[in-house]
């Protein structure tokens, strides 16, 4: 199998915080792999390392065979690599049609093509109903799908989900791991941060495990869930011999 | 409905057109002064709503543009007898390269910062030009000649033809506008608008999309300047970068309605009239009776109409248009 993405030594410090140290990772393409870690742990800093929302101190981001670091965020997804927002963020004025256009036009500037385009992302998502409403009208999950549908518009080889399912109830999250089990099946490549465990343990064939900005973990679900390293981060030293539970969330 | 919308919406802007075309043939001077200064200011601020309204760049300095529009041509003119029609070009040409390094400079500001900024570069052009005596005339200004009756270099015997000319400026704004506003740029204008992190996360290079409104935004702007010292027939740096142009371009487009195609007309229409009536009724000696008028019209404005006139209007419009759900404009607001 390929390599979709590697990521080798990457560090960034925000004055004396180091929110990522030396992290190595890579995802073979096809496979989705969740990179998880209590809060403040670097998944987002990673994210926004990796779409090049942030200069990395030192290391290096190399996907499908090109360097990203010096890249700005428009040439990485023009790359193929597309993100999400842990807080959706829609263009409020435009109607969802529009902001999912928006994402279609990055591979064809003419609009009936990016329409067309735009009309099945919405449809895979389920957003059809209400593909003429203001963008700010929808509610969370609707947003977060929305999100989802401009970042698949742009036709990603990768696609980095940020916290899509946080906030949303139990049968959302059903619905929302469904969407990421199809895209999978499709052969995306995904990396996803999440913390609701029910979906990772369903999506992920890879986990990765962060803690203040370091990789303490790496596996498959089973192994990272019994992992005393992982247990000890997320519940403290005293748990570190507790059974995992399969439905805990974090 | 579709044929039916577009058709009615044809319909009346065919009466609009007409209507604007007729007012010389039965208007005074002084109403056909007020429908020069609809005409160009609403031009102006169409061209400071491609980048203000629809790309959410807040400039208060596209004085710098009018100014340098109306600077070139004056000089080509006076130095070198070129006609203004050849050197309101060229100043849209100088404007444009004007906004590269005022862009570059700027773009790295966002909100606020960046309306700041673009004062600032407004301002130091209007220094720069108090100090060009020799070439540009310093503090003094200059009048420019008076030729009688001459088309091919931009004067005219009566008001009519200034309305014109002014009238076309504002339809090619306006076509240009349009345009846009119906291409993949109109999308990726607005995207970086709303949330430019999230335009670039699909792909949009925001400060190339900046970088490219500006420049069609200043051309334009020049040529108002251009024509705009060809219609009073005098230049000095306070009237070619005042202050008062860059923030009557913002605020026809924020009271008309900002990111709209017609906004700035129908911002334009309400202020300029509105204000040269006041003057002329409450003259201007009674210790600003009129400004302080004016500034109650617009602070009414901005309190119960915060998203600009242009609603009011479209709002009576989807009341008239039954069953208005279907949208079928294509226009990145409504997909």
């Amino acid at each position: 199998m390929a390599e979709a993405l590697a990521v080798r030594n990457l560090s960034r410090r925000f004055g004396g915080l180091r929110a990522v140290q030396d992290l190595s990772f890579s995802v073979n393409e096809g496979e989705t792999l969740a990179l998880i870690g209590p809060n403040g742990a670097g998944k987002t800093t990673s994210f926004n390392l990796i779409t090049g929302y942030y200069r990395p101190d030192g290391g290096s981001v190399c996907a499908f065979g090109r360097e990203l670091v010096g890249l700005r965020p428009h040439d990485i997804c023009a790359h193929g690599l597309a993100r999400t927002f842990q807080v959706a963020r829609p263009f409020g004025k435009m109607t969802v049609l529009a902001n999912v256009m928006t994402g279609a036009l990055l591979r064809d500037h003419k609009l009936e093509v990016a329409r067309q385009k735009a009309g099945e992302v919405i449809d895979f998502v389920g957003l059809t109903a209400k593909q003429h409403a203001p963008a700010r009208d929808l509610t969370t999950i609707d947003q977060r799908r929305l999100e989802l549908a401009r970042a698949l518009a742009t036709q990603p080889r990768l696609l980095l989900l940020d916290e899509v399912m946080a906030g949303l109830n139990p049968a959302e999250i059903d619905q929302a791991v469904g969407l990421v089990g199809k895209l999978a099946q499709r052969g995306l490549t995904i990396v996803i941060v999440e913390h609701v465990m029910r979906a990772i343990m369903a999506v992920a064939s890879h986990i990765v495990v962060l803690d203040h900005g370091q990789k303490i973990a790496e596996g498959n679900p089973r192994e990272v869930v019994a992992n005393q390293e992982v247990i000890r981060a997320y519940l403290g030293t005293g748990y570190a011999h507790a059974e995992p539970v399969g439905d805990a969330r974090c | 409905m579709m044929h039916g919308l577009l058709g009615r919406s044809g319909f009346w802007l065919c009466v609009l057109a007409a209507a604007a075309l007729a007012l010389p043939l039965v208007a005074s001077p002084f109403a056909v002064d007020i429908g020069i200064r609809v005409a160009l200011f609403a031009f102006i601020g169409v061209a400071w709503n491609l980048m203000g309204g629809y790309a959410k760049q807040l400039s208060l300095g596209h004085a710098a543009f009018f100014g340098l529009g109306a600077y070139t041509s004056t000089i080509l003119l006076i130095r070198f007898d070129i006609s203004p029609w050849i050197g309101m070009l060229a100043g849209g040409v100088v404007a444009m390269l004007a906004s590269l390094p005022i862009g570059a400079l700027c773009f790295r500001l966002r909100g606020p910062y960046f309306a700041i900024a673009t004062i600032a570069t407004a301002q130091v052009l209007m220094l720069l030009f108090l100090k060009f005596r020799d070439f540009a005339w310093g503090a003094e200004g200059t009048t420019i000649p008076n030729l009688g009756d001459a088309p091919l270099m931009m004067q005219f015997d009566g008001k009519a033809p200034y309305y014109y000319i002014a009238l076309a400026l504002l339809a090619i704004g306006l076509l240009i506008t349009y345009a846009i506003e119906r291409s993949w740029m109109g999308y990726y204008l607005v995207a970086v608008g709303e949330d430019e992190d999230a335009a670039e996360a699909i792909g949009v290079d925001a400060l190339r999309m900046k970088r490219h409104i500006y420049l069609i935004s200043a051309f334009l702007t020049a040529l108002a300047g251009t024509f705009y010292v060809q219609y009073i027939y005098f230049i000095d740096p306070n009237v070619a970068f005042s202050f008062n142009i860059s923030v009557e371009a913002a605020l026809v487009s924020i009271v008309g309605g900002i990111g709209t195609l017609w906004g700035p007309v129908v911002g334009t229409v309400l202020l300029e009239p509105t204000s040269a009536l006041l003057q002329s009724w409450l003259g201007s000696g009674r210790g600003g009776v009129q400004l302080t008028v004016y500034s109650l019209i617009l602070v009414a404005v901005i309190l119960y109409r915060p998203a600009g006139l242009i609603g009011l209007f479209t709002d009576i419009a989807t009341r008239l248009v039954h069953g208005s759900q279907a949208r079928t404009k294509e226009a990145p607001l409504d997909g």
